[in-house]
C-alpha cells in the first residue's frame, strides 16, 4: 500500500474529527456507492439495444432477493448524498460564512433526519415489494 | 476569507459545475427513483416497459440528461476523491486521463442505446 494512502486511512480512524468527519465518509461511501451502480445500470440497461436477450437475464439478477435489499440501501444512498450535497452547494455557493465556526453541525443532523425521512417511505414500498415477490409473502 | 489559495482554473470551474449538476441532479435522479424504483418497481420493469418509456421522447431526453449529468458528476466525483490519496502530479494527470476515457466509454454506450432504443424480439 502507498505510505500516504495508508496514513490516510489510518488517519480515518485516529483523526477525532467527530461529526464532520463522519459526514465527509458517508458523503463520499454514499457517492461511490452511488456510482458503482450507475457504471453497472448504465452497462446493462444499453442492452436493451445492443443485446435485449442480455437485457432480460439481467433483470433476473435486479430481481433476486440480496439485490433488492441492495437496492433500498441504494435508495437511501442516493437520498442522502443528494440531501448532504444539498447542504453542501448551499453552504458553498450562497453562505460560506456559515463554514467558520461550528453553525452547521445541527444542519448536518437535520440534513441526516431527513434522509431517513424521505428514506422510509421508499423502504417500505420497496421492502413490501421484497417480501413480495422475493418472498412469496402476501 | 479572501487570502484562500486557489487551486488551477479548471479545478476551480469543476468544484463550481459539482455544486450546479448537484442542484439540478436532485429533480433527475429523485424523480428516476420514485418513479423507476417506488412506483413502477423492479418487478414492473422489462424489455416492454423500457420500449413503452422510450416511445415517447420527452423522457428520452430526460434520461439523456440524466446520463449526461449523473455519470459525469460522478465521475469526477471519484476524480476528486482519487487526488486525496495521490500526491504527485503525473499520477493525477494519469488518472485523470484513465477516467476520462472511461466515462467516454460508459456515456457513449449509454446514449447509443438512448438515441438507437429499445429492440423488441420478434
Amino acid at each position: 500500500m502507498q505510505p500516504n494512502l495508508k496514513t490516510t486511512l489510518s488517519g480515518y480512524v485516529t483523526y477525532k474529527g467527530g461529526q464532520g468527519l463522519y459526514v465527509f465518509l458517508l458523503h463520499r461511501i454514499t457517492g461511490l456507492g452511488t456510482l458503482l451502480f450507475l457504471s453497472l445500470h448504465i452497462l446493462t440497461t444499453a442492452t436493451v439495444y445492443f443485446s435485449p436477450s442480455a437485457y432480460d437475464r439481467f433483470i433476473e439478477v435486479f430481481r433476486w432477493p440480496p439485490v433488492m435489499l441492495a437496492e433500498i440501501i441504494l435508495v437511501f444512498c442516493v437520498i442522502y448524498h443528494g440531501a448532504n450535497g444539498l447542504r453542501l452547494a448551499y453552504i458553498d455557493l450562497f453562505k460560506p460564512e456559515l463554514w467558520e465556526a461550528r453553525r452547521s453541525n445541527k444542519a448536518v443532523v437535520t440534513t441526516l433526519v431527513v434522509a431517513i425521512l424521505l428514506s422510509l417511505p421508499a423502504a417500505a414500498v420497496m421492502g413490501y415489494n421484497l417480501l413480495k415477490y422475493g418472498f412469496g409473502l402476501f | 476569507m479572501t487570502d484562500i489559495t486557489m487551486g488551477s482554473k479548471n479545478e476551480v470551474t469543476l468544484w463550481k459545475w459539482m455544486r450546479y449538476s448537484a442542484l439540478l441532479l436532485i429533480p433527475l435522479a429523485w424523480g428516476h427513483v420514485l418513479i423507476q424504483d417506488i412506483l413502477v418497481g423492479g418487478h414492473g420493469i422489462n424489455l416492454d416497459y423500457v420500449a413503452m418509456r422510450w416511445s415517447m421522447l420527452g423522457w428520452r431526453v430526460y434520461d439523456f440528461f440524466l446520463l449526461a449529468f449523473a455519470f459525469a458528476h460522478g465521475v469526477n466525483g471519484l476524480r476528486q476523491v482519487l487526488n486525496d490519496y495521490i500526491q504527485s502530479a503525473r499520477s493525477r494527470k494519469n488518472v485523470a486521463v484513465g477516467l476520462f476515457i472511461f466515462w467516454l466509454l460508459i456515456t457513449l454506450v449509454g446514449a447509443a442505446a438512448i438515441i438507437g432504443g429499445v429492440r423488441l424480439p420478434n
